[in-house]
C-alpha cells in the first residue's frame, strides 16, 4: 500500500507540471490508474482500520504477560508463548485439533473423490445438478446443519433408535458428545470444498490421456492410477489444505457436536476470551492457532507437491 | 470398469447423502407433534411454528439478522464493487497483491478475527454495538463481493465504456448506462451472497453480540447448548426456506458452484 499512497501525493504535487517532455508520456500512462486508485481508498481504508490494525494489536498484546493492558506498568516478554508450549493441557488440545482436522480431511477425501470423478464423467446436466445439490448447503448455517446432526446421531435419535429397534446393540452408542461427533460435523461441512477442488482439477485432464492409454491396452484401473490420480494431485491437495485449515480453526462444529468432551483449540480460546477474560493469553493462542494452521498448510503443500512431481515423472 | 465404475458410484451417492442429510431430516422433525424433537416426527402439527411466535427472542433475532445482513451486504457490495472496478479497469501497480489484500479476510480464522476485533472495539465503546457489528459482518462479506464482481467483470469488453465517451456521454453517464448494467448479474449475486454471509454467521457473531442485540443463528446456538427443544427445528426449517429462495435465485444468476470453485486459500 505505501507505494501506491506515495503516487497519488506525487500526483497532486506541483513538481509533475516541471517534469521535462521526455517523461511526460510515462506520467500520462502512470496517471491513468489515478482514477482507480480513488475507488479503491474506501476499501483499503475500511480493511486496514478494521482488518489490518486489530489484528496487528492482538498480536502486541500476545507479548504482554500482565493482565493490564494499558500502557505503563505492561510487561512485555514471551511468556505467553511459554505457558501454552509447556502447559501439557494447551499442547493436548493442539494435538487433538490437528488429529480431528486430519480425520476430517481424510473422510471429505474419501467419500469427495468418487463424486468429483462421477461429475467429471457425466453430462453437464448431471454434473450441474451435482453442484448445486453439494454447493447448496454451504449457505445454510453450520448451526442449522448441526442441529441435523442432532436429530440423527443423539442417543434417542434416529441413528441410535434404528440400531436398537433391531437389535444390534443393546445400548446407544456415544456418536454426539466425542471426536466422532466432531469428525462427522467438520467432514460434513467442508465436504462441498473438496469436491469442488478435486473437481476443478479432473476437468483439466485432458481426454484424450485416458483414450491413448486405453489403446496402449491399459485396464481402466491402471488408466486411474497412473494418469488420472496423478494428475488430479493438484486439486486434491489445495482441497485437502482448506478442509484442514477450515477444521483446524472451526469453532461451532466442535462446540455443538462436541461439547466440553473434545477440547480443540478454538473451544479453548473462545473460553480464554469470552468466559476467563483472559485476553492478551488468548491473543497468543489465536496466533499459535493462526500460525499452525498456516504452518501445516505450507508443509502439507511442500511435501504433496514433491510427491506429485515424482509420481507425474515416473 | 463396470464394477468400479458402479462402486464408484454408490460412494458417489453416499457421499451426496451424507452432505444433504442433516439438512433435509430438519424440515420434517419440525412438524412433529410430541415435545421432543426426533426424525422421524411423531405425529403432524404445525404447533412448533406457533411457537416461535409466542418466543419474543428469536422474532426479535430473526428482525436482527435481516437487518444486519441488508447493511453488511450493502456496504460490502459499494466498496466492493468500487475495489473490483479499480483491479480489473485500470493498470494499477501491485495489481495481485491488491487482490489478495482484499480476499485475506477469507484466510484468517473467523474465531481470530472476531477475537481480534472484540479486542480492539472494546476501548473504543464499540464492543456490543450495532456499529461494530456491522463493521464486522463487512469485513466477512467483502471478499465474496470482490471475487464475484471480478469474475463479472473478467469478459468485460471495456470498448463499450471508450464508445460511450466518445459519443459524448461523460464518465458518470458511461457508468451508469453502460457499465453498471452490464456488470448487474455479479453485483446481485455478490449481494445476495454477502446476505447469506451474514445471515448465516455465528462464530464472529459471537463476539460481537450484547444481550440486547442478538441474531438468529446465534438464539439457535445457545438454545442448541441449553437444551433440546423442537422449537429449534421449526426456527431452523425458517432458516433453509429462506436459504433455498435465495439459492434458487443465485442458481439462476450466476452458478451458485462457481461461488465456490476456483479453490481460492
Amino acid at each position: 500500500m505505501e507505494p501506491v499512497r506515495s503516487h497519488a501525493d506525487q500526483e497532486t504535487s506541483p513538481k509533475i507540471t516541471t517534469e521535462p517532455p521526455k517523461k511526460q508520456k510515462k506520467m500520462k500512462k502512470r496517471r491513468s490508474w489515478v482514477p482507480g486508485l480513488l475507488l479503491l481508498v474506501p476499501i483499503l481504508l475500511f480493511l486496514f482500520g478494521f482488518f489490518v490494525v486489530p489484528m496487528l494489536y492482538i498480536l502486541y498484546l500476545s507479548f504482554i504477560s500482565t493482565e493490564n493492558l494499558s500502557g505503563a506498568d505492561a510487561v512485555y516478554s514471551l511468556q505467553n508463548y511459554i505457558t501454552l508450549f509447556t502447559d501439557s493441557y494447551y499442547l493436548n488440545s493442539l494435538w487433538i485439533t490437528v488429529k480431528i482436522s486430519i480425520y476430517s480431511v481424510i473422510v471429505a477425501l474419501l467419500l469427495g473423490y468418487p463424486i468429483a470423478l462421477t461429475m467429471a464423467k457425466s453430462s453437464a446436466r448431471v454434473r450441474a445438478i451435482i453442484t448445486l445439490l453439494i454447493a447448496s448447503p454451504l449457505l445454510v448455517s453450520i448451526v442449522v446443519r448441526n442441529f441435523g446432526w442432532y436429530l440423527l446421531l443423539l442417543p434417542n435419535g434416529t441413528i441410535n433408535s434404528f440400531l436398537l429397534n433391531i437389535g444390534i446393540i443393546n445400548k446407544p452408542l456415544n456418536l454426539l458428545f466425542s471426536e466422532l461427533g466432531v469428525v462427522i460435523g467438520l467432514s460434513n461441512a467442508y465436504l462441498p470444498f473438496m469436491v469442488l477442488a478435486i473437481v476443478t482439477s479432473l476437468y483439466n485432464i485432458d481426454p484424450s490421456l485416458e483414450k491413448a492409454s486405453a489403446i496402449l491396452g491399459a485396464s481402466p484401473m491402471r488408466s486411474f492410477f497412473s494418469i488420472t490420480l496423478p494428475l488430479s494431485l493438484p486439486g486434491i491437495i489445495s482441497g485437502s489444505v482448506l478442509v484442514f485449515s477450515l477444521s483446524m480453526s472451526a469453532y461451532v462444529t466442535p462446540a455443538l457436536m462436541g461439547g466440553a468432551n473434545v477440547p480443540v483449540m478454538p473451544v479453548v480460546v473462545y473460553d480464554q476470551i469470552n468466559n476467563l477474560l483472559h485476553w492478551t493469553f488468548g491473543s497468543a493462542l489465536s496466533y499459535v492457532l493462526l500460525a499452525t494452521t498456516l504452518l501445516s498448510v505450507f508443509i502439507f503443500t511442500r511435501v504433496f507437491e514433491k510427491s506429485k512431481f515424482k509420481e507425474v515423472f515416473r | 470398469m463396470n464394477t468400479i465404475g458402479k462402486l464408484r458410484g454408490a460412494i458417489a451417492i453416499i457421499g451426496i447423502i451424507y452432505i444433504l442429510i442433516p439438512l433435509v431430516v430438519v424440515i420434517p422433525a419440525s412438524f412433529t407433534s410430541a415435545s421432543y424433537p426426533s426424525f422421524p416426527p411423531e405425529g403432524f402439527s404445525f404447533q412448533w411454528y406457533t411457537k416461535i411466535l409466542e418466543r419474543p427472542e428469536f422474532i426479535e433475532a430473526f428482525f436482527n439478522s435481516l437487518k444486519f445482513a441488508v447493511m453488511a451486504a450493502f456496504f460490502a457490495v459499494l466498496f466492493g464493487t468500487l475495489g473490483a472496478l479499480a483491479i480489473a479497469k485500470y493498470e494499477i501497480p501491485g495489481k495481485s497483491a491488491i487482490t489478495s489484500f482484499l480476499t485475506a479476510p477469507l484466510s484468517v480464522p473467523q474465531l481470530v478475527l472476531g477475537i481480534a476485533l472484540l479486542i480492539y472495539f472494546t476501548p473504543m465503546m464499540l464492543a456490543g454495538t450495532s456499529t461494530g457489528f456491522l463493521i464486522a459482518h463487512i469485513i466477512i462479506c467483502i471478499p465474496y463481493v470482490i471475487r464475484l464482481v471480478l469474475t463479472g467483470l473478467s469478459g468485460f469488453d471495456y470498448n463499450l465504456e471508450k464508445a460511450g465517451a466518445i459519443l459524448g456521454a461523460n464518465p458518470l453517464t458511461v457508468f451508469w448506462r453502460i457499465t453498471l448494467p452490464l456488470i448487474r448479474p455479479a453485483i446481485i449475486s455478490g449481494g445476495l451472497f454477502a446476505f447469506l454471509t451474514s445471515f448465516d454467521n455465528v462464530t464472529v457473531s459471537l463476539f460481537m453480540i450484547s444481550p440486547e442485540m442478538r441474531t438468529l443463528p446465534i438464539e439457535i446456538f445457545s438454545t442448541m447448548q441449553d437444551a433440546y427443544n423442537p422449537i429449534v427445528a421449526s426456527v431452523s426449517s425458517v432458516v433453509i426456506f429462506i436459504s433455498v429462495a435465495l439459492i434458487v435465485i443465485l442458481e439462476k444468476i450466476h452458478g451458485v458452484g462457481k461461488v465456490f470453485g476456483g479453490g481460492h486459500h
